[in-house]
């Protein structure tokens, strides 16, 4: 067990390991938004006249909404003025034609992250596109997945090779007048993934995408965009890190999934965000639109999350079951420390008969952060038959964190069927006392609790990212045991 | 919307009855009205963009204009009509369209000690008393309808039980309106010094009119006492009801409240309770809704020290067109270690244009909780009914049974037995049972 302890040990030793900065040459917007700076990214990016338009509706749009209060978050006011809108690794003028050509800088910057960009990692057998910063640096596989019909690439490109097909799904989830941090991001998005699976096709390999912030005052706006046309099946995985910065950083994100009749998406994420240090100084602030509608018969979306980072979180990953028979799922696991506020969950809206879902959300509050489940579950007039049940445990450590569940039902219709139980304790001393009793430390014995408890969720994820996931959790409960 | 925007009609009407409040001679009690006055005037009634208030629609109060019921305008009441509410075993308390009736009351049988009396007559009597009291319970800052309540009150009920007494028997408190257009607003105080006990019994009725009936109630438990509180709410089908009771539970006290609310065609209840140092409190409530009815209820239970219990249950059967609204809160302060709080709300809808809304919350800032809440939304259970016919049981009355016996249990746990017989039948009304043996009841 000695070892086992150990272990434990070095790994709440450790502090947010992601924290580096890597040293590159930067093409850096000076900090402010108009409508010049808007046309100047379009222009860059030299994306088709269409976007520009939408991007500034989006604009226009925005400046007359004001941001969203109703969360349990204390957000310290947000300087849309002080941020810059986009920033990106020098060398994007000559795009690299392969991985040679790309910066060395970066790639080490993604080695220290551990994610496998080199092809030869072939074992890993995941699809990896990049995006640091504003833009997407690489992408992996491209070759073995275009055999198959499946376009992964990112958003940018996607935009100037495959307009129509965007044209025909962006925004039509997530409108650009959803919300202030949608609105935002459809004005200023940089860059994001966009993955077609064509009908009929299982796509070989997990679709995999990294995220990270690098540049001090830039904010991160991506924008992902999954299509599953009819019979067809992904399963998509997302993570995030960003340097350690004594200043808030803003990342106002929006991810748009679309299942047609019959099609399976699971869409996994493992944010890592900096959220900031024990003193809650610095860290990010993660306003998520993430959004899925499954527009066919028996289509299924099923999101997973693990949340560690973040100062402030705000996202609310949703199903829109539109059509008869189709399953979304959420299973989360959000943990806070230190002065971390979470506010998330998810909204299940049946209006398909015979629609199912699932939530299960497993909240941890450590130190003197908060932890906020806030999520509606809707069953329309003609939603017979639909079926809800939800689940959410809270987990309290320590005695200065908080604890909150806000569900909302709301149901139209007598057939259907929703369950809601939540439950809200500290780690039970009979457990402990019973861990510590069969020679287990009391770290250990919390470890164990947590991950015990956290299970549910962790089985739904793929095995490298369950692994990854299981860590982060030791990590980021460091110093609120015993 | 403009600063400028008139919020609400109801003020500028406020003059014609100002002089006529009663209290006038009592100037802590003039402030605070004048205070709550103007906080309603900024106001207005709640709006739907307020969370508390995003599943219910009270903006037909502000277009309908009830006016309050002045002393000389009091309506007549149907004696007989008013009696098949009355409870045989208890004091009662009859209050006419906002006013106390000497005539229709009956207190005999009261200890000496306690106090019972009309709130208009108290406010002469006790100002001192009633000032430790008055708005303790809830600020007229809580939301609009408690500020329309201070400012308009006509009348009420001042109860106070002294420390270590027993309520001989229950006080019934039946609030009747009886014209078309009346509002009555009413304003209760009860106080239960350490130690005493007592059981009180709200009733409300009224004629078949639209009409305002609100009442807000202010609830004061001293430690180790104990309340027991029903509210029956039989309001006409057209009529508007807010009640809001609001309670403060001292060290060790238990506070039971029991909930049935099946008429009115709006109806709002406000529950809030703050619970003391080891004290108990048990939140029981049916709502049956039917036709376009819209019952909306709201509890919430502050967990302020340690050692609390609390237990909720709320069920609902909805109806035709009848929307039921359910709102429990539970926050736990940050020293109420040790708490221990269970929340239910089961919602029966009956038809295709039924809606339940339900937002039980829970919001916990100490660890050591044991804190636990559920909701279901669902219909009868195919099966049972199945069975029930196997049995030659024809399927309307086995759905009535299944109701029945899914709102019985609320029933179930009513102490006083006239009361609780009183509410079976309006449960058998409500969902008829011929040729079944009803015996087992």
């Amino acid at each position: 067990m000695s070892t086992n302890a150990q272990e434990i040990d070095n790994l709440i030793g450790q502090k947010y390991k992601e924290g580096f900065v890597t040293d590159i040459e930067v093409d850096t917007f000076p900090p402010g938004l108009d409508e010049e700076v808007i046309a100047k990214l379009s222009a860059i990016k030299g994306e088709p006249a269409f976007m520009l338009e939408y991007r500034l509706k989006a604009f226009r749009h925005w400046q007359t909404m004001t941001e969203p209060d109703w969360a349990q978050l204390n957000i310290e006011p947000i300087d849309y003025q002080a941020i810059s809108y986009y920033s990106a690794p020098k060398k994007d003028s000559d795009k690299p034609q392969s991985l040679d050509e790309v910066d060395p800088k970066l790639l080490e910057t993604y080695k220290k992250l551990g994610i496998p960009l080199d092809e030869q990692e072939r074992l890993a057998g995941v699809a990896v596109d990049a995006v640091f910063d504003s833009v997407s640096v690489a992408t992996t596989f491209k070759g073995k997945l275009h055999d198959v019909g499946v376009i992964f690439c990112p958003i940018s490109e996607a935009l100037k090779e495959h307009p129509e097909l965007v044209k025909q799904y962006l925004g039509t989830v997530v409108p650009e007048t959803d919300n202030f941090f949608a609105a935002l991001n459809a004005a200023v998005f940089t860059d994001g993934s966009f993955v077609y699976i064509p009908k009929g096709v299982r796509c070989p390999m997990e679709l995999s995408t990294y995220f990270r912030i690098n540049a001090a005052n830039t904010g991160q706006f991506e924008r992902t965009l999954i299509i599953a046309d009819a019979d067809s099946h992904v399963s998509y995985l997302e993570g995030c890190t960003a340097p350690m910065r004594d200043e808030n950083q803003l990342h106002a994100a929006v991810v748009e999934l679309v299942a047609l009749e019959n099609a399976v998406i699971k869409y996994s994420t493992v944010q890592n965000w900096y959220p900031g240090d024990e003193n809650g100084v610095g860290g990010i602030y993660n306003f998520v639109t993430k959004r899925a509608e499954c527009r066919g018969a028996n289509s299924k979306v099923s999101w997973t999350q693990v949340e560690t980072g973040s100062a402030i979180t705000w996202k609310y990953p949703s199903c829109v079951l539109i059509g008869d028979n189709s399953v979304g799922e959420f299973y989360s696991v959000a943990l806070t420390n230190n002065y971390q506020q979470a506010d998330t969950g998810t909204k299940m809206i049946h209006i398909g008969k015979n629609t199912r879902s699932t939530i299960i959300s497993k909240g941890i509050s450590a130190g003197k952060s908060q932890n906020t489940y806030r999520g509606l579950v809707k069953v329309g007039k003609n939603a017979e038959n639909a079926r809800n049940y939800t689940q959410c445990d809270s987990l309290l450590v320590g005695d200065k964190c908080g604890a909150h569940t806000f569900p909302y039902v709301e149901v139209k219709q007598p057939s259907a069927q929703v369950e809601h139980e939540a439950t809200t304790s500290k780690i039970s001393e009979d457990q402990l006392f019973f861990c510590q009793q069969r020679g287990l430390s009391a770290e250990d014995a919390v470890s164990m609790i947590v991950n015990g408890f956290c299970k549910q969720v962790f089985k739904e994820l793929p095995m490298e990212f369950a692994v990854e996931a299981q860590a982060l959790l030791g990590l980021s409960l460091e110093g609120s045991v015993g | 919307m403009s600063a400028e925007q008139v919020k609400s009609q109801y003020p500028a009407e406020y003059g014609k009855v100002e002089a006529l409040l009663p209290g006038q001679s009592v100037s802590w009690l003039n402030v605070l009205r004048k205070q709550a006055l103007a906080s309603f005037s900024s106001q207005g009634f709640p709006s739907l963009r307020e969370e508390e208030w995003r599943y219910t629609n009270v903006s037909a109060i502000e277009k309908k204009l009830f006016s309050p019921v002045v002393l000389a305008e009091i309506g007549a009441v149907d004696t007989d009509w008013l009696n098949t509410y009355r409870l045989e075993n208890t004091c009662s308390v009859v209050l006419v369209d906002g006013h106390f009736s000497e005539t229709l009351s009956d207190l005999d049988g009261l200890s000496e000690s306690v106090r019972v009396l009309d709130m208009a007559g108290a406010l002469e009597q006790y100002p001192e008393d009633l000032e430790q009291y008055f708005g303790q319970a809830v600020s007229h800052e809580e939301h609009s309808f408690v500020a329309f309540n201070a400012a308009w009150f006509t009348d009420g009920l001042f109860i106070h039980v002294p420390a270590k007494e027993i309520l001989s028997k229950p006080v019934q408190v039946i609030h009747v309106v009886t014209q078309a257009d009346y509002m009555s607003n009413t304003r209760h105080i009860i106080v239960i010094d350490d130690m005493a006990q007592a059981e009180v019994i709200e009733t409300f009725i009224g004629c078949d009119e639209s009409y305002l009936s609100a009442a807000v109630t202010e609830v004061f438990i001293g430690k180790n006492a104990d309340l027991t509180l029903y509210k029956l709410q039989l309001e006409g089908e057209k009529a508007y009801h807010f009640g809001g009771t609001y309670v403060k539970q001292d060290a060790d006290s238990r506070f039971k409240h029991h909930n049935f609310a099946f008429g009115g065609l709006l109806a709002r209840n406000d529950i809030r309770t703050d619970l003391g140092l080891a004290s108990e409190c048990e939140l029981n409530g049916l709502y049956l809704g039917i036709k376009r009815q819209h019952i909306d209820n709201h509890t919430r239970i502050n967990h302020l020290k340690p050692h609390a219990i609390s237990r909720e249950l709320y069920k609902g059967v909805l109806d035709q067109r009848a929307r039921g609204v359910f709102q429990g809160r539970v926050v736990v302060a940050e020293d109420a270690q040790k708490t221990s709080s269970e929340m239910n709300n089961r919602n029966l809808l009956l038809s295709n244009d039924a809606e339940a809304d339900t937002k039980p919350q829970l919001e916990i800032y100490a660890d050591d909780v044991k804190c636990a809440h559920g909701v279901t939304v669902g219909q009868l259970d195919e099966k049972s009914i199945f069975y029930l016919q196997s049995r030659c049981v024809d399927e309307e009355t086995a759905r009535n049974m299944l109701t029945f016996a899914f709102a019985n249990e609320m029933v179930e746990k009513i102490k006083i037995k006239d009361l609780h017989d009183q509410i079976l039948e309006q449960l058998l009304v409500r969902f008829p049972q011929e040729g079944i043996e009803q015996e087992w009841l």
